[in-house]
């Protein structure tokens, strides 16, 4: 078998959906398990009231609560079972240690562009791939 | 400052509020954006504003800053999770104490001694220093959900002590005992006491409508406080934090009437302390005296270090060095402390920029170096204490 265990990350955006949809139909290709990871962005740093992070925190937890459902959805509809793990954190960092961690063999993730962040930083993918102790399909 | 302004530019009240408020649209604006706290970013605007423009600040203005200040003060009382409190007093009241008391007299004697500021600006200098903040502390356990494990408890209840001990000295240390002391302190108790006694049945009466009664209530409440501190040459922090304090537990369980207050509360108010205190800064007097910014920023953080670690080995092992730095973290209590000595002629221009720009500091150095060399990860130390209680013996017999 190619590929036994999957991990497809997912943050609700065009190209997040677009990956989901790949790492479901090698899933189902291959009969691999999959989980997908959805990381929570950073709160608002070196926040004066605990009020504003409260908030956005609220946010946050909705709208991964809801981006959960759905993914799970998408996967019963495809006939995949799906594991959904949300984590806080920063998702250059966490994809490869989460991906580490349950010994996936490959990480399926999508790339959306960001003109300054990107050429400044380097897009979440590039960082990814670089760090990512297995292989990376980005999907476009 | 005036070297930066581009002319002395008389700004009407209105152009003046025009500028302000446009400045909080536009923070809050970067701050979605970026990330980043609102608070900061209304600090940094204030800063451009004030050297800019080199504009007075009105009566108005400082009214208002003074008003959001003690709000944001009643706020952070009525934040605390009395509970938590309750079950960690131990761990978190001997971190608390020494997170205020190590930097508080370091910074009062460095600044008194070394720097050869007045007696009551050295003390300024301590409490401004002393603080840890809250609001910085919650963000990072939350974001790495520390905030549900026994450590992530113990530094938020420590983080509570330590800011008690910085309001409680800014409403003693400056107090000149009058008269109107005896109103004062009958007010302060009698509002402590009483608010959350009526608070469940005026809510009940007059809560849920737009015209906000129990806002007005509670800003009623405050005002008075201002009012009688005022006139007791005190400082009404104190009861407002206690205050905040007594009505935590009714807003726990009333959310909705805590989120209104919020808006209105950093909607127009809040921005216009940090505008104000920005406005402040004199970035010629920050340049001028960079030696002097270091070293007050090193009296905050080491004698913090030097405090804490001790008994973050023992109350937060094995995480001390993480515990230690976000107590040495500081923003909002550090800035009223500032923005106070400021308008009551204690410290000038340059010791309040002095001030506010090591509190910055503090907010952001310690916060840096905790995440990204110290950071537990929260499952892990969930599993940790979940499985091996043994493995932090000062933890056990508290647990409960």
């Amino acid at each position: 078998m190619p590929f036994e265990r999957l991990l497809v990350a997912v943050d609700g955006s065009e190209a997040s959906n677009r990956a989901l949809e790949k790492a479901l139909e090698l899933a189902a290709l291959t009969g691999a398990s999959i989980a997908a990871l959805a990381v929570e962005g950073p709160l608002p740093a070196y926040a004066a009231t605990i009020g504003e992070v409260e908030e956005v925190k609220r946010e946050k937890d909705a709208f991964f609560g809801r981006l959960a459902d759905e993914v799970r959805a998408h996967a019963e509809h495809a006939g995949v079972a799906i594991e959904v793990e949300i984590r806080p954190g920063h998702a250059a960092e966490l994809i490869p240690r989460i991906a580490k961690e349950r010994g996936v063999d490959l990480i399926v993730l999508g790339h959306r562009g960001h003109f300054l962040r990107d050429h400044v930083l380097g897009s979440t993918a590039d960082r990814v791939a670089e760090h990512a102790e297995c292989p990376v399909m980005i999907v476009r | 400052m005036s070297s930066l302004a581009l002319s002395n530019l008389a700004l009407s009240n209105l152009a003046l509020a025009t500028i302000l408020l446009g400045a909080a649209l536009a923070a809050s604006m970067i701050s979605v954006e970026l990330g980043i706290s609102v608070a900061l970013i209304e600090l940094g605007l204030g800063v451009v504003i004030g050297n800019v423009f080199d504009v007075a600040t009105p009566e108005w203005l400082v009214f208002l800053a003074g008003f959001a200040g003690i709000l944001l003060t009643f706020l952070a009382g009525a934040e605390v999770d009395v509970r938590q409190l309750r079950r960690e007093w131990r761990a978190s009241t001997a971190i608390g104490v020494v997170s205020f008391a190590a930097p508080f007299a370091a910074a009062t004697a460095f600044a008194y001694w070394g720097l050869g500021w007045t007696s009551d600006a050295a003390q300024i200098c301590g409490l401004a220093l002393s603080t840890t903040s809250l609001a910085v502390v919650y963000a990072v356990l939350v974001e790495t959900g520390l905030n549900r494990t026994l450590i992530g408890k113990r530094i938020m209840a420590a983080t509570f002590v330590t800011d008690l001990g910085t309001v409680t000295a800014l409403s003693v240390l400056f107090v000149t005992p009058n008269v109107w002391f005896i109103p004062f302190a009958a007010a302060s108790i009698a509002l402590i006491v009483g608010l959350p006694r009526i608070a469940p049945a005026f809510f009940r009466r007059y809560g849920n409508r737009v015209i906000e009664p129990e806002i007005k209530l509670a800003f009623v409440g405050l005002l008075l406080l201002m009012w009688l501190g005022d006139k007791a040459e005190s400082h009404a922090v104190l009861p407002a934090f206690l205050l905040g304090l007594a009505l935590s537990s009714h807003y726990a369980s009333h959310r909705t009437e805590q989120e209104r207050l919020r808006v209105v509360a950093f909607a127009f108010l809040t921005p216009l302390f940090f505008l104000r205190g920005g406005m402040s800064v004199a970035v010629s007097a920050l340049w001028a005296n960079l030696g002097v910014l270091a070293l007050l920023f090193f009296v905050k953080v080491i004698p913090k270090l030097v405090g804490v670690f001790p008994l973050a080995q023992r109350y937060c092992a094995p995480h001390a060095a993480f515990t230690t730095l976000l107590m040495s973290t500081g923003l909002t209590f550090g800035t009223i402390s500032s923005l106070y000595g400021l308008n009551a002629g204690i410290i000038d221009e340059t010791q309040f920029s002095l001030l506010v720009a090591v509190v910055v500091l503090s907010a952001i150095v310690p916060t840096v170096i905790a995440q990204r060399f110290f950071q537990p990860d929260a499952a892990e130390e969930a599993r940790r204490e979940a499985v091996a209680p043994a493995a932090t013996p000062a933890l056990e017999g508290e647990r409960s």
